[in-house]
């Protein structure tokens, strides 16, 4: 994982995206421990308060728990809703923007389409 | 939780206040970044902190202390600078050796290795030690210190780039294994931004912010786009910097986040929008009186 300082994302939520990729990608299980503040901040050079903004972002959004002293998991459906979530936010905005492009390119819908098509096709399941 | 509180702090030298009413809170177990402008104040207030510095008026509180003459104080904390003076006569080894003796929590074993890993020799004099070794070597000595409250002047004056990257390396990986108060003054806050929680800006002996990084990394954004676009925009929010960067084009940097529908409306008149770093943002702040060098250079403005 590296960070990216010329996103307009804030680290921590880097962090937690991060995370969220390794729980999609199946790196991470249901109930799998996942990193420590300390172990973040010492992995990438970073502050442990803002590794621990990270984790805090994943402990609301309910994409892990809490056990005293133990550390934190990833919670049963954690992979649907980073699924969902993804869908509904990243996805669409992308979408937007491809849509966006496509207008002032004056593409049409069935060239969109199609593009969109091939490019799958090309690329297999991944 | 203030470990350091300062109120209406002042120091004068002869007529001019290096320090001005300050009134400040430095938080406990965290690292804090000082951050100012050349003469800003930064080194007065950190020599106060230590007892190094006699203050004018004001209070001052250090581990509930006035610093000065405080046992407590300088038994909890050790102060970094370019000079930090040695006997003349001390090799590496003696100040390894006689520190043990001032810093109960002094880490040895930590000393050795960075004094290793930095290849200083042992039996080298420090005095005879180039700025950048010399400022390796100070670094080296406040960090295996230990101290509750470790206060870091400029210590990477005159390391080259790989050795300030294992500078803040060395100190990041040392505060998780003894977290504690440390403070840092530096002028290269792009390259530690990372490694630290807070930042204190202060600006003509005064504080300007204090705020986390984190929030600072959100205090402004920067537009690139068409001037006349953009204006329509900007007048609403209060403008930081703006400079032009080519025909009909310019970069404005807005306090605080865009409005969600003003984001939408730029982006798709083509206006870029990029984060604008902790160190620019401080740049931008302190200008604001004075305009930035280009104003100096911009003679239609002084007739």
């Amino acid at each position: 994982m590296i960070l990216n300082h010329e996103s307009m994302k804030p680290i921590y939520i880097q962090i937690a995206e991060w995370l969220e990729t390794e729980i999609i990608k199946g790196s991470l299980e249901v109930d799998d421990k996942i990193y420590s503040q300390y172990q973040l901040a010492d992995l990438l050079n970073i502050n442990p308060a803002t590794a621990g903004k990270g984790l805090t972002k994943l402990l609301d959004d309910g994409i892990v728990y809490k056990r005293r002293g133990l550390g934190m998991f990833v919670t049963e459906n954690a992979r649907e809703q980073i699924l969902l979530k993804r869908k509904n936010e990243t996805l669409k905005v992308m979408v937007e923007d491809l849509v966006k492009e496509a207008n002032y390119l004056q593409v049409s819908n069935e060239e969109l389409l199609r593009m969109i098509e091939a490019t799958r096709n090309k690329r297999g399941s991944d | 939780m203030g470990v350091i509180t300062s109120r209406q702090l002042t120091k004068s030298y002869r007529n001019t206040e290096a320090v001005n009413q300050l009134t400040v809170q430095f938080n406990e177990g965290v690292i804090t970044g000082l951050i100012g402008r050349n003469g800003a104040g930064k080194t007065t207030l950190l020599k106060m902190i230590a007892g190094l510095v006699k203050k004018s008026g004001g209070d001052l509180s250090v581990f509930g202390e006035d610093p000065l003459n405080s046992l407590k104080v300088s038994a909890n904390s050790i102060f970094v600078d370019d000079q930090l003076p040695l006997p003349l006569e001390f090799k590496v080894k003696d100040v390894l050796k006689e520190f043990e003796r001032f810093y109960p929590n002094w880490d040895i074993e930590l000393a050795e290795r960075l004094i290793r890993h930095f290849s200083i020799d042992l039996d080298a004099l420090p005095i005879n030690f180039s700025k950048g070794k010399r400022s390796t070597f100070n670094a080296i000595v406040g960090l295996a210190a230990h101290a509750p409250l470790t206060i870091f002047d400029e210590p990477t004056t005159g390391m080259d780039y790989s050795a300030r990257q294992d500078f803040y390396r060395a100190l990041l990986k040392d505060y998780l294994e003894h977290p504690r108060t440390i403070i840092l003054s530096s002028h290269l806050l792009n390259e530690l931004e990372d490694v630290l929680e807070d930042i204190v800006l202060i600006h003509d002996g005064q504080l300007y912010l204090h705020e986390t990084v984190t929030s600072l990394k959100e205090f402004a954004v920067g537009l690139t786009g068409d001037s006349s676009e953009l204006s329509s925009v900007t007048s609403k929010y209060e403008v930081l910097h703006k400079k032009d960067v080519g025909l009909n084009q310019q970069y404005v940097v807005i306090e605080t986040q865009l409005e969600e529908k003003d984001e939408e409306h730029l982006k798709k008149m083509g206006v870029q929008i990029t984060p604008v770093s902790p160190a620019d943002v401080c740049v931008y702040v302190t200008n604001r009186e004075n305009g930035g060098i280009d104003d100096v250079f911009n003679r239609s403005k002084h007739v």
